[in-house]
């Protein structure tokens, strides 16, 4: 009795701190890793074992997809991102990201193509396979998005023992993918002519990427882990090189000096950096008025902070706040519904679903 | 007076490869910064070097530690019951125990090679080679009767190695160090980040070389000093909080650690002395 008074008072700060009510949706999710709104009902997502499942929030049941990818499921690999075709409503295709083993029996990332028709995919087709390959299933990048003229951009993790190969162009490592809906090179890539550089390369010198989104207005952000620190955000260029592993604003998780050096002249500056980490794990840019505090914001959720950065720029300079730290959960991703709401899935073996209730 | 050496030779004998292992990994980045026409200089050399050895070399003094334990006692066994031994043995025996460390952290703990100069396979017969010059080195400080001295040494290295971290934190990198005790260095004026830089650099740098001093000369005052400085600290945050009304700063206990082993050295030096 006594002891339940006391937990009580413990947990009251909290309570009173906590400004947004959760529902949680479902729990018991296996390593849920990605989601999309298919409408304000149903939700697609993947589980990094090689599950593709849909939700039905009206009664919350969950149905498997069949015939998805034979993915590599270790360690950060699995089956990672899903996204929809833009025309999903008359063409049923969806994306997905994922680590597989290659001919040479090496872990890489793949993008894979297929339709979505009564519950199975179908037609599928593998549109990209990274010239990345790498004994352990790390660092891989994963998310995918579309940018507005059609064509698809997919991040590819620096493989974290292949760091160096993220300032050369001959490889994947490290590097922002563009390539079109069924797997072809869109000739205005930067390096499309460029002696001894992969067609494919957006941009160069990422590490650990994470959330890739474009705006309504085209512009294209990322957030990529750090080493030790200098977890970074990014606004992504054609062309340009974001500096890993020459320039960083972390060390080593062993302790040692990765570079003593910032900035150099060629390397982009983050617009932003996290240090300590927070490890982000996804971000949106909120533009719709069912939160109007978050309107015109990133959301960027984060799997060490445990919670989620509200990130505004303001003359160039960040400006953060930290909301739904009271879920006290290793978020993974963040996606807005067709009307508007906030969902989160946590991370990890036992995640949830979580929809945040806006402020009455 | 006898001591037993044998912990002491490995504690010795670890701490010396690190200072062995660390510039493979450091210099093996420099290169790589180099051939990407990155700036560097001598001073960013000494740099990372330096921040390698103390920040990269702590877990790895514990991971080879254990390492030459086991190592050194099954030399040590071989040696005493077959015909082998002698400082090859050792040697042979120390660069088997970095190589099967250094796979045991991967295949084991981490998937992926965490010490970026072992990624490498010249790399990684460097860090074979520091292994036996570690062997080897502990072959030849348990070939000789040791004193308290060896011990007393050993802690003062020690001592002065963990002091390296922030006297290196605040030479190179001030605004971080600065950081760590709560200042935001460009908040304050010019003249207090003179003031904050130099006292701060000054009084760690200080303590470093007491600290080697004591070491190398085995006088007690060089210990006493560094001790009296770390308690004054510990003694003035107390003051600060409790009579000047500064918020509560549990660094005391950090003070006090680091004042009371130099001031242990150096009552041992006296004792020691007395009884001899």
């Amino acid at each position: 009795m006594y002891l339940r008074v006391l937990l009580s008072l413990l947990f009251l700060p909290n309570f009173l701190l906590a400004s947004y009510k959760y529902e949680t949706i479902v729990d018991d999710l296996d390593d849920a890793w990605s989601m999309v709104f298919i409408d304000e009902n149903t939700i697609l997502f993947t589980e990094l074992p090689g599950n593709l499942k849909i939700i039905n929030l009206l009664d919350k049941s969950i149905t498997n997809i069949a015939n998805t990818p034979k993915v590599h499921y270790a360690s950060q690999g699995g089956l990672s991102e899903v996204i929809l075709d833009p025309e999903f409503k008359s063409n049923n295709k969806i994306y997905l990201s994922y680590s597989a083993k290659n001919k040479n029996n090496k872990s890489t990332l793949f993008l894979s193509s297929a339709e979505l028709k009564d519950s199975t995919l179908e037609n599928q087709k593998v549109i990209f396979e990274a010239v990345a390959p790498r004994r352990t299933s790390v660092h891989l990048g994963a998310k995918i998005a579309f940018m507005h003229d059609g064509t698809l951009l997919l991040n590819s993790g620096d493989g974290f023992d292949h760091r160096e190969k993220a300032q050369y162009l001959d490889n994947h490592f490290g590097k922002i993918i563009r390539i079109n809906t069924d797997g072809t090179v869109p000739q205005d890539n930067p390096f499309v002519n460029t002696a001894g550089s992969l067609p494919e390369i957006y941009s160069y010198g990422h590490r650990n990427m994470q959330g890739l989104i474009v705006t309504s207005s085209g512009d294209i952000y990322e957030n990529e882990h750090g080493p030790k620190g200098g977890d970074e955000m990014n606004l992504i260029k054609p062309s340009l090189n974001y500096g890993w592993p020459a320039i960083t604003y972390g060390i080593d998780y062993s302790g040692a000096v990765i570079s003593p050096f910032t900035e150099k002249e060629g390397m982009e500056q983050p617009l932003l950096h996290w240090t300590p980490s927070i490890a982000p794990s996804d971000m949106v840019y909120y533009e719709d008025t069912l939160y109007p505090e978050f309107t015109g914001s990133f959301l960027v959720t984060a799997l060490v902070s445990k919670d989620v950065k509200k990130v505004t720029f303001v003359n160039g300079a960040d400006n953060q706040e930290s909301l739904f730290s009271d879920l006290n959960e290793r978020l993974r991703n963040i996606e807005v519904s067709p009307a508007g709401f906030i969902y989160l899935l946590t991370d990890g073996p036992g995640g949830k679903l979580i929809k945040v209730l806006p402020k009455e | 007076m006898k001591i037993s050496k044998y912990p002491f030779a490995v504690l010795s004998a670890a701490l010396f490869t690190v200072m062995l292992v660390t510039p493979i990994t450091s210099i093996s980045n420099l290169i790589w910064l180099s051939s990407v026409d990155m700036p560097v200089t001598f001073i960013t050399s000494l740099e990372v070097i330096l921040f390698d050895f103390q920040r990269l070399g702590f877990p790895l003094f514990a991971v080879f530690t254990i390492a030459f334990g086991i190592a050194f006692t099954v030399a040590g066994l071989l040696s005493r019951f077959t015909i082998y031994g002698g400082n090859n043995l050792f040697a042979l025996a120390g660069a088997a125990a970095i190589g099967v460390a250094l796979i045991l952290m991967v295949e084991l703990l981490f998937q992926t090679q965490l010490l970026g100069g072992n990624r490498s396979f010249i790399g990684k017969i460097f860090h074979w080679i520091a292994g036996f010059f570690g062997g080897y080195f502990f072959y030849n400080l348990i070939s000789t009767e040791r004193t308290y001295t060896f011990v007393v040494r050993f802690f003062g290295i020690f001592y002065a190695y963990v002091l390296l971290g922030l006297v290196l934190s605040w030479v190179f990198t001030p605004s971080a160090a600065a950081a760590n005790f709560g200042f935001i260095l460009t908040d304050l004026s010019d003249s207090a980040q003179n003031a904050l830089l130099r006292d701060f650099t000054s009084f760690f740098v200080a303590t470093f070389i007491f600290s080697i001093l004591g070491v190398i000369t085995l006088n007690p005052a060089w210990f006493f000093s560094a001790g009296i400085i770390y308690y004054g600290a510990a003694l003035f945050n107390l003051i600060a909080i409790y009579a000047h009304g500064t918020s509560y700063n549990q660094i005391y206990v950090g003070e006090i650690i680091l004042g009371t082993l130099p001031t242990l050295l150096a009552l041992t030096i006296i004792y020691k002395k007395k009884s001899i």
